[in-house]
């Protein structure tokens, strides 16, 4: 299922970086005011980083995962994901790239509401063609993983914001991506859930070699990942490991 | 298309998430949809009964005329002897009765005024066994047999000449030579029918006189054999007519006679079913207006409720087919179950009258000019059901178009920034 073994990645890909970010720049048109929202980001992440992308509000932590995630295009730039160029994918092709090697984590509404948490972490699974038993068996041990078990039949509205945030951990793994993106994961949640969040995705990282980046400017997350990238008005000014 | 069944379930657990609103649509639906077929179920019952009226009043379903006589009118267009044509329509499968009749008009004179009127020399006893004339006697009776001066009028013909039961009446007509013949008859009857024409117009004599009078009796007989200028036809159903008009026309061919159905002969029958047609397709268009605006109110608040939601399917790697495809399985469930239930009200109503019969006779004087009886039983076809499903499914196809292919066109990260 690992997108390593379908041959897009060849044995050098494991060398080069997972993603490589070159002159990404994206400006928003707002009501006559040009919005320069990424201004010409550079940087690579490597296989199995936990990175926190950190920035003041509006510094582009947003608009720079949502390029990398492949929900948004930018207007300049080169982006290499996975050893594939991203940018040259049709509108169906990256809903199947992201399908098949991105997972994602939003601030909230990260569920489907009218499916059980078992449900809404199968449901990318089933998206991918996994057979109804396997992919239930699969949901209910990564729920069991993030310490969901016994809630799989809930519906989101009866689960706890830490609890949902856990299911979306479940479902983004679920399907073994390449890569995590998780935006703003904690900032819903009071600093000890938060916490505890973030520790439980350090931990499969480093139990799984996940790779993770999470936008934040949460001092919680911020502590917890291993690589900080610090935005500032649309460019990565800093990236340094702690 | 992949994956319908979870988009099948989204779409019912979606539409289970807001039962009021999913519930008030269905009930609104379903009750549109029943009112719907029970008005064309009237409107199909009305028309056959019209029909039905129509045909076995006076016209009969088929009549055989002289070649011309449709457009000329002239009684010189007439069929000069019947008798070889009886044993064919005697014999002829889906012919139930047949009769003479021999069509004039004329004028009318008694003791107090004159009227123009449309004398019809009838066989008393065939008369009987194809039209309802003789139903509608409202006073004095039917011809006797071997009544030779009788005469039965309508009833408001009666009040405009002042005459009643025994008064005299002397009928001036035209006969085939033209020379105007006149002749003394004495009122037997009075007949109401609720339709304008025969109550006003309609005088009838027995067909025996009415050769002697107008000097269309083979030579040497006392009227029993001679000219008629329409033979008219009751068949055993209107199923019937159709065939029986080709293999008469075959039969007869080289005649010069005309075989006519009964909607060739009255133009008002021509504007009835153009009528029936233009009601057909304002009810199609109230369906399609009705499922259209309780689908697409429905569905926009649906999709407004959870723009968010379809972002977040569209990043998780949801194909814009398949959100396509899961809010046109909202709309089809909608207008499934709405329909449906619509269908068995509408249907149950329809059965349940058709039975019983509806009873208008509080509106009826205002129809029977129409040949329309007060009671009428809706009849629901195969062809309305039909027409009303069609029409079902396109409004639902409209309403639900829209919505989906604004889900399917969402682009993730601006839906995701929707709250
Ligand atoms: N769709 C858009 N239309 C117009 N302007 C936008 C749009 N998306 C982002 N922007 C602008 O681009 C800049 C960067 O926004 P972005 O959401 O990436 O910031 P952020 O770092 O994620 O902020 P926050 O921490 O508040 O989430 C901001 O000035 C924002 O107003
Ligand atoms: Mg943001």
């Amino acid at each position: 299922m690992n997108a390593s073994d379908n041959g897009t990645a060849s044995m050098e890909g494991w060398d080069s970086p997972l993603i490589q970010a070159r002159d990404l720049s994206r400006h928003f048109h707002s009501s006559q005011v040009e919005v320069v929202a990424l201004d010409g980001v550079n940087f690579d992440l490597q296989h199995g980083a936990f990175s926190v992308l950190a920035g003041r509000s509006g510094s582009g932590k947003t608009t720079l995962l949502n390029i990398l995630g492949t929900l948004d295009m930018p207007d300049a730039g080169a982006l290499n994901i996975s050893g594939r160029d991203v940018l040259k994918l049709s509108t169906a092709e990256r809903a199947d790239f992201r399908l098949m090697h991105m997972g994602f984590i939003f601030q909230a509404y990260n569920l489907i509401r009218v499916l059980s948490a078992r449900e809404n972490v199968a449901y990318v699974l089933q998206l991918r063609g996994v057979a109804r038993d396997e992919r239930l068996r699969i949901a209910d041990t990564w729920l069991a993983e993030v310490g969901l078990e016994g809630l799989e039949s809930r519906r989101p509205d009866q689960l706890s914001g830490g609890q949902q945030q856990r299911v979306a951990v479940a479902r983004a793994l679920a399907s073994e991506p390449d890569i995590v993106l998780a935006d703003e994961p904690t900032a819903n949640l009071d600093s000890h859930t938060g916490e505890a969040l973030m520790q439980l995705m350090r931990a499969l990282n480093e139990k799984r070699g996940t790779t993770f980046l999470i936008a934040s400017h949460d001092p919680v997350a911020m502590d917890a990942g291993k690589e900080l990238l610090m935005m500032e008005d649309g460019r990565i000014v800093e990236q340094h490991r702690q | 298309m992949k994956h319908v069944g979870i988009y099948l379930r989204l779409g019912l657990r979606n539409l289970w998430l807001h039962p009021a609103r999913t519930g008030l649509t269905v009930l609104a639906l379903a009750v549109g949809i029943a009112a719907l077929t029970f008005l064309t179920a009237m409107n199909d019952g009305w028309m056959q009964n019209i029909r039905e009226n129509f045909v076995l009043t006076e016209v009969g379903h088929l009549q055989i005329h002289a070649r011309g006589f449709e457009q000329s009118h002239k009684i010189r267009d007439h069929i000069p002897d019947t008798r070889p044509l009886k044993s064919r329509l005697d014999s002829e499968p889906g012919i139930l009765a047949w009769t003479e009749r021999i069509r004039v008009s004329g004028l009318a004179s008694a003791a107090g005024a004159n009227a123009g009127v449309l004398v019809s020399g009838i066989d008393p006893l065939r008369e009987r066994k194809v039209s309802r004339l003789a139903d509608f006697i409202s006073q004095g009776r039917w011809f006797g047999l071997d009544e030779a001066h009788a005469t039965i009028i309508g009833d408001v013909l009666a009040e405009r000449l002042e005459v009643g039961l025994g008064d005299k009446l002397v009928l001036m007509a035209a006969a085939p030579n033209g020379d105007i013949m006149s002749e003394v008859f004495r009122v037997r009857g009075v007949i109401h029918s609720g339709v304008m024409d025969i109550d006003n117009l309609l005088t009838l004599i027995p067909l025996a006189s009415a050769r002697k009078w107008l000097g269309m009796a083979t030579a040497g007989n006392g009227g029993e054999y001679g000219g008629v200028t329409d033979i008219v036809i009751r068949a055993d159903s209107f199923a019937d007519v159709n065939p029986l008009k080709q293999s008469l026309s075959a039969a007869f061919a080289g005649q010069d006679l005309e075989v006519l159905r009964w909607m060739d002969i009255d133009p008002m029958a021509e504007q009835w079913s153009q009528f029936a047609d233009a009601y057909t397709w304002i009810v199609l268009a109230v369906v399609i207006l009705v499922v259209l605006a309780e689908v697409l109110n429905t569905m926009l608040m649906s999709m407004h409720d959870r723009i968010r939601e379809f972002g977040l399917m569209g990043a998780l790697g949801t194909g814009a087919m398949q959100l396509f495809a899961m809010l046109m399985w909202e709309t089809v469930i909608l207008v499934c179950i709405g329909g449906l239930l619509g269908f068995v009200m509408g249907g149950w109503a329809s059965a349940y009258y058709g039975e019983y019969g509806l009873d208008l006779s509080r509106f009826a004087t205002a129809f029977s000019f129409m040949y329309m009886s007060p009671i009428v039983h809706p009849q629901l076809t195969f062809d309305g059901c039909a027409r009303i499903l069609g029409a079902a499914i396109i409004g639902a196809m409209i309403a639900g178009l829209y919505p989906a292919w604004k889900a399917a066109r969402l682009e993730p990260a601006v839906a995701m920034r929707e709250i």
